[in-house]
Formats: C-alpha cells, structure tokens, sequence
C-alpha cells in the first residue's frame, strides 16, 4: 500500500537540495538573489509534489 | 553590513553628500555625474523662484535651441516621403565637456538658428509661391470661363436685349454696330470678374440685386477642380462669376460688395485679343512659378536631409545640457568662494565611483582644482534603492508598483521572483499552454538587442519589458502541467496508473479499482475523463490552495522579523510578530496540519468516517470542546481545539494592549526626565552647512561628520493606541478573509482546465473521425482554429487574468503581513534615463 515514506524521503533529498543550494552558489553580486531562487525553487515544487501526492495516498472515493 | 556585494534583499545604503565645486569645473563635473547616473542630487533652492536661479540664461538659451531641434523634428516628420533621420548610436558625438565645449555649444547654437532662418524662410517663399499659384490658376479660370460668356453672349443677343433695362441699351447699339466685325465682340458696358466661394454665390447674387436695385446682370459657372490649401489640406470650391453693369457708381458698389463677401476680382479686358493675350501670359506665368516651387521643393528637401544626418546627436546634446543647467540650478552658489555647493544621495557602495568620476571631469576640463566630496550625517530618510540587472527589473517593477519600500526594508521583490511565477502556474498548469508562453519569451529574449532599441509600442513594450517573469511563469507551469498531469487538456500516461477500470457493469458504468501502486509524479492519468474526476480535481485543489496560501503568509509574515532586528525594534518582535503568528497557526496552521493528516490516513481501515474539515473548523470556532465521537479526526481532538481557541483568543488583546502599553511607558519616562532633549538643539540643516564651510578655512579635506538634529517621533498617545486597534482587526479578519482568497488559486486553475477542455472537445475531437481528403482538410482548418484560440483566450486572456490574481495575492495576502512601503524612489540625475523619459 502507498505510505507516507516517499514523502520523507524526498523531503530529506530537497532539504540536502536546499542546503547545497545554500552552501555552493558562488559569491558575486547576484549571490543572494540567485540562492533565494533556488532555494525558494526546490521548497515550492516540493511542496506542490507533495501535496499532490498525499491527496491520492488514500482516496476516499472511487472512480466511475 | 559586512558584505561586499550588493543584495536585493534590502535596498542600498545610501549617504547624503556635500559637494564642493570650482565654478569653473562645475559643468563638466555634473556632465560627468550625470553619465554616471548615481546621485540624486537635492534642491538647495526651495524658496527661490525658478526664474530667479543663477543658471537661468544657459536654460533659456538651450530652450531655444530645444525648440529648434524640435521645430526641425516636426518639419521632418511632416515631409510625405520620408527624411531618414541617423540614429544615435551611428553619429559621431559632439564633445560637451573639456575646454572645446563651450564653443562648441556656441557653434551649435549659431548652426541651429541658421538652419531655422534658413528653413523658415524656404517655407514662407513656398507659401507665398503655392499662393501666387493658386491666384494665377484662378485667374486662368476667369479668362477662360469669360471667354465662353462673351462668346455665348455674341450669339444670343437677342435675349441679352430682352433682358436688360434702359442702362445696358448701349450694348444693344454696339452690339450691332459690331456685328460686321471680326468674330471678337466689343462691349462698351463695362464688367466686373472674378472668384468666390461656391457657397457664397447665391447670397451673393441677392444682395448684389438688391443693392443695385436689378441694374446688372451676371452669370457664373462652376470651376470643376477645388482647390486645395497647401497649409490645412482642406479643399474649397469656387465659381467664375461675371458682373455686367454700367455707371462707375454701380460698379464701385459692386466691387465694395464683392470684396465684403470675400470675392476676388480679376481685372479683365473686354477685348477678346487682349485676353487672349493674357491667357497666354498667366499660363506662362505659371509655368515658371511651378519651376521655382519645385526647385524650392527640391531645396528644401536637402537641406532636411541634411539636419537628419545631425538630428539625433543635437536632440541629445540639447537635452542633456539642459539637464545639466537644471540641476546646476539646485546647487547653491557661494559668492564669495565661487564654489558651487550641492548635496546629493550617493548609494554608500558607489563613493569611490563618484571620486574617480570628479577626478575625471577635472582633467577632462584641463583645471587643477578638484572638487571636494564629504559626507553629511542626517536623519532624513534617504531615497529607496534597489540595484537591479534585466532580468530582476521586473520583479521589482511589480512589487514596486505596489509601494516603494521603506528605506532598507526586506525587499519582497526578491521572493516575488519565484513565488509570483510559481502562484501563477498554479492557476495556469498546463504543460502545452506553458510550453507556448516559454517559447514565445525565450523568442524575446533571443530579440533583446534589437528590441530594446527600437521604438516599440505600448503593448508590445510591456509585454516585451517582462520577458524573464513570463520566462519564468512558463517554465512553472510546465512542472504544474506535469503535476495536474494536463496537456492541452489531455492526460500523460508516462508510468504506471494506480487504478485498474473493471469491466463495465449492468448500468454501462465502469468502475476503478485501486491497485495499489501509486502514481509517483503528479495526478493519475486515470482520473481523465471520469465521470467523477472533477469531484477529486476539486477538492484536491482547494486544499492545496489553502495548504499554498498559509504557507505563503507564514512567510511573508516571517519577513517582519528581519525588519524588526534591524531597526531595533523588539517590541514589536514581542507585541506583534508573535502573537500574529500564534494566532495564524492556531487557526489556519492547524487547518494545514488537519489537511494533510487527514491525507494521511487510510479511512477505509477506520471505524469512522472521514469528517468534513471544513465543518471541523467551523465547529472548533462556534461549539469549542464539543467534538462528536464519530465524526473525529484523531483522539484528544476536543482538548486540543479548546487550547488552540483560547491561545488565538488571547492573542487579540496581546496584540490590542501591549505595544501601546509599553509606548506609554517611555512617554511617561521622557516626561519624568524634563525636556532634556531640547538644549541639544542643533539648528537647522542649513546653519551645519554653513558651519561646515567655516571649518573649511581651518583645514581643508578633512571628512568632517556632524550630527543633525534627531527628528522626534509623534508621541501621540490616542494616535498610537488608533493605530494598534487598526492594525489588529486588520490582522485578525484578514487572516480569514485572506485564507480564502487563495481559493481563487483553485478557481482559475478549474476554469483553465475546463476552458481548455471545452476547446478541445467541441473543435478538434468532433472532426477527428472524418477520413478522406476532405475530411483531411477540414480537420487542418479545425487545428489552425484550435490553435489560434489556444494561444488568444488561453494563453494569453487566462494568462493576463492568472498574472492578475497571482499579483493581487502577493501585493494585498502577502505584502500585509510585512510591507510599509512608504519609500520614496531613488531618482538620480542619469543620461540614460533622459532618454526614458522623452
């Protein structure tokens, strides 16, 4: 049965994203700006994969 | 602050700066700021009137040359084919600094005013000359029409006798005697001829009969061509007309009449010779007068050519003198010295920019004085800088278009360049539709260059200006496409679907069941085409809305505290960032953290059943501790609602009381300590100036810092207590009401799908079933009109509607829970701008 530990996983796997992120952008005059994209990047389209994920982990309704 | 690169996170320190300028270097010096383009220079001459500045001359002066380059401008736009005018960047510039400059200007001032004499005149002969022309064709008309009268006349004159009374008897006698003559016909009555307005001629005809009691007779005839004002374009039509009356009173009258309605008279001889003889000499005339206008065409066209090679490069030198004098003109001129003092906002990072560029100017003007920059300490808010490239100008347009922020407040710019795409595609997943907007930014992009030369116009230009964000908003709604599994309103199969379809049952309905297998990457494409796959979409898309939306807040609500640590504000870390958020999560966040666990579950190994949240959420609010053992989500539900009700309801009085309370506080201190502020009084911005030109005589170049008088904040107490009360209802109903306005990221994402699933089904898939050449034709008629709709109304009217919401959802959900924006624009004196503005 589909359970929750993909979630975890990924969620571990973009929070290393996020730090990589974080840690490995070059310094320049578009540091910050290019982190804050990257990290805000990964968070958002976690977030979306996993809410998409959750609301089909048990479904309360069957299809016609 | 440590680092060494400029951040959009917050805008950039800036620091007020003291210019003293030499006279002498004081217009390069500026030309060289102003090429620069980083300081914002202040107006030290409030109170005085613009025509009294001291650089008034210089700006007359170049305002009239403006007028020329423009008058010049008009001229050639108002020639039919057109003059090429070379642009900027391919003519060669025209030094305006250095010790050449001022001669230069000079010369371009006589070379303007020469070309204008020059021009004026060519366009008043041409005036003149269409005017001749236009008397002479006319005249023309009147021999030629005249002719046919008397030659009509010759041959009826027995009418012409019944219709005269006793004064016209004499052209009888004549007439007779006349007729063993030649063919021409001598009359001795004498006639008036001339031109009128074709509307004017039967009033004419009136009130010549009137006034002359039927004492003449006239006759007229149309002239077919009108004729046509060189000046305004407008046509007028007008009539040959031929009075024949006798007595010099008469004719006095006439003429009188004739000029008072706006006839012209031509003098015309009664002998057929003669005007023969002057038919041939207008027409001559003519011919000359058409030579000369079209060589003065010709001439005239050359010498526009020619402006048009300098055109440009004058337009901007003229503009930027002009700047240079206006903002010259802010600067305050000490006499004594001949200095120019000026102040301006200068970014902190961009200082030794601006030493070198004085230093630069100076030697550029060939002086060895070079002028003095210190720094002044103040209180006044400085201007709002955000140093942006292409690709962030945007973004920060956008949110900027909100409010400019506070002086070195969080910039929500920096966020909004991935949350303002990412909200978007939510509302607007689809992979095909995304796919097409991608492409159509990257086409602009790849056009940059070019286009960002050209003159394009209004709509084109914003769209053109916001290449990156729609860069951006098409590659998150490929991912969201992926997500909702849509493109072009048809489903990716790519793995392996969770659900297997059984055989249909007795009522033809089949049913799905689950398989156990998960779809890993987005919504199962077995939801496509179900007959209840909408009740799925929709709630799933609710939640995540409301899911996104208190993620969203909670982040702009985060960005208070780096404010607060900044401009040392732990009070307001206390009375109001905290009990925002506990009052946010409370509801909300638990709200969240319901959806998701619910998600969590598999209700079909539970006794109950699964309870409405939505239900859930109003009972927590309205019937605390009364949770019904079969519609609860998990046990302890009731206790732990109760808490979370009364931790939100303490909140309220938190965030009403305690801010106001401590402000009341310091009031009370500052008032025990006696008004001790006051004998620190420094005087005005203006006396340190003066303070500071005095030190100048001590010791030169010596960074001198001063402190200015601390402007006192409003210690209003009924204003402070006003403001908490608002700010709090604000918070509290907004949280509610800003909640459920992210459902609008369910709403338009439905209507895009639907929308685009309509377009489908009633185009292309009703003709997918023809076969033949004909049925193959139709069908490509179908997918061109498919296609042009796709890109019309889904792309882009749903495009522009998504940009809408997702910009009204960070500009009122996100931006109140941070935002003051109550900056003002940093505005420096820059060239490149001036071209902007034009």
């Amino acid at each position: 049965m589909a359970s929750v530990i993909p979630i975890i996983f990924i969620l571990a796997v973009v929070l290393g994203l996020i730090a990589c992120g974080y840690l490995f952008v070059p310094k320049g005059p578009h540091q910050t700006t290019i982190r804050t994209a990257i990290m805000l990047t990964f968070a958002s389209c976690y977030l979306m994969w996993m809410v998409t994920y959750m609301a089909q982990l048990h479904p309360l309704i069957s299809k016609s | 602050m440590g680092d060494d690169y400029p951040t959009l996170f917050r805008s950039e320190q800036m620091s007020l700066m003291q210019f003293l300028i030499p006279t002498e270097v004081a217009h390069d010096t500026v030309a060289e700021l102003g090429e620069l383009g980083n300081v914002q220079f202040k107006d030290l001459n409030p109170a005085v009137n613009p025509f009294q500045r001291s650089f008034v001359g210089e700006i007359r002066r170049t305002e009239e040359m403006t007028r020329r380059v423009r008058f010049f401008e008009s001229q050639i736009q108002k020639e039919k084919d057109v003059v090429p005018i070379r642009p900027l960047y391919d003519s060669a510039p025209l030094l305006t600094v250095g010790p050449s400059a001022a001669h230069n200007i000079d010369e371009l001032d006589v070379t303007l005013a020469e070309h204008e004499k020059r021009l004026v005149q060519m366009n008043d002969s041409y005036k003149t000359l269409s005017e001749r022309t236009r008397e002479l064709v006319e005249a023309r008309h009147v021999l030629r029409e005249t002719a046919v009268f008397f030659e009509k006349a010759e041959t009826q004159h027995t009418d012409i006798r019944t219709s005269f009374d006793d004064s016209s008897a004499p052209l009888l006698q004549h007439d007779d005697r006349e007729q063993q003559y030649s063919s021409t016909v001598q009359f001795d009555l004498e006639f008036i001829a001339g031109t009128i307005d074709r509307t004017r001629i039967s009033t004419f005809e009136r009130v010549l009969w009137r006034v002359l009691r039927g004492n003449l007779y006239m006759n007229h005839t149309d002239i077919t061509e009108p004729f046509v004002d060189p000046a305004t374009g407008t046509e007028t039509r007008k009539n040959v007309f031929i009075i024949f009356a006798h007595g010099d009173a008469l004719l006095a009258k006439i003429r009188k009449v004739a000029e008072s309605m706006g006839a012209t008279l031509y003098p015309i001889d009664a002998n057929a010779d003669k005007r023969s003889d002057s038919l041939r000499e207008v027409t001559a005339r003519l011919e000359d007068l058409e030579t000369v206008l079209y060589n003065t065409g010709l001439n005239r066209r050359s010498k526009l050519l020619k402006i048009g090679e300098n055109l440009a490069r004058w337009q901007d030198v003229v503009r930027k003198e002009k700047a240079i004098y206006e903002t010259m003109n802010l600067f305050n001129f000490d006499v004594r010295r001949k200095t120019l003092v000026a102040e301006g906002w200068v970014p902190t990072r961009d200082l030794t920019m601006i030493q070198l560029a004085l230093r630069h100017a100076t030697e550029a003007s060939g002086t060895s004085v070079v002028p003095i920059l210190h720094e002044l300490r103040t209180s006044k808010t400085p201007p709002t800088f955000t140093r942006t490239n292409k690709f962030t100008e945007g973004f920060q347009t956008i949110m900027d278009a909100y409010g400019i922020a506070t002086y070195q407040e969080v910039n929500p710019g920096l966020f909004a360049i991935v949350t303002f795409p990412f909200l978007f595609a939510v509302m607007f997943g689809d992979i095909g539709h995304g796919l097409i907007i991608f492409f159509a930014a990257l086409y602009m992009i790849y056009q940059e260059k070019k286009w960002a030369r050209q003159e394009l116009d209004e709509i084109l230009g914003q769209f053109f200006y916001g290449r990156y964000i729609i860069l951006l908003m098409g590659t998150f709604s490929v991912y969201t496409g992926l997500m909702y599994n849509d493109i072009f309103s048809k489903s990716l199969h790519i793995w392996h679907s969770g659900w297997d379809f059984l055989e249909p049952g007795s009522n033809g309905v089949s049913y799905a069941v689950s398989n156990g297998h998960m779809y890993p990457f987005g919504v199962d494409p077995a939801w496509h085409g179900a007959d209840n796959g909408l009740v799925f979409t929709n709630s799933y898309k609710m939640k995540m809305s409301i899911v996104l939306g208190v993620i969203h807040m909670t982040f702009a609500l985060c960005l208070q505290l780096p404010n607060h640590i900044k401009f040392k504000r732990p009070l307001d870390i206390y009375a109001n960032f905290i009990p925002q958020m506990i009052f946010l999560q409370s509801i909300f966040g638990y709200l969240v953290v319901c959806i998701l666990y619910k998600w969590s579950i598999d209700w079909s190994t539970r006794d109950t059943e699964p309870p409405s949240l939505l239900n859930m959420l109003i009972a927590m609010l309205l019937s605390p501790g009364k949770v019904d053992a079969n519609a609860q989500l998990y046990p302890g539900q009731s206790f732990i609602q109760v808490v979370l009700l009364l931790l939100a309801v303490v909140c309220v009085p938190w965030m009403l009381c305690m801010k106001p309370y401590f402000q009341w506080k310091e009031i009370q201190m500052i008032q025990g300590q006696g008004y001790v502020g006051l004998s620190h009084h420094n005087g005005g911005h203006r006396e340190s100036t003066d303070e500071v030109l005095e030190g100048e005589e001590e010791g030169n170049g010596r960074v001198i810092v001063e402190e200015m008088e601390e402007e006192h904040e409003q210690h209003d107490f009924s204003e402070v207590v006003i403001h908490q009360i608002i700010h709090t209802i604000e918070f509290c109903l907004g949280c509610i009401s800003h909640t459920a306005s992210y459902l609008r990221l369910w709403a338009l994402s439905l209507a895009h799908a639907q929308l685009s699933e309509v377009l489908w089904s009633m185009t292309i898939e009703k003709f997918l079933g023809m076969s033949g050449i004909f049925g193959t034709i139709i069908l490509a008629i179908v997918v061109v009109f498919w296609f042009s709709a796709t890109v019309f109304i889904l792309c882009i009217m749903e495009g522009l509607s998504a940009f809408l919401h997702a910009l009204r959802l960070h500009w009122v959900e996100a931006n109140s829970k941070h935002y003051q924006g109550e900056g003002y624009l940093f505005t420096p004196l820059s060239f490149a701008k001036l071209d902007e503005k034009e």
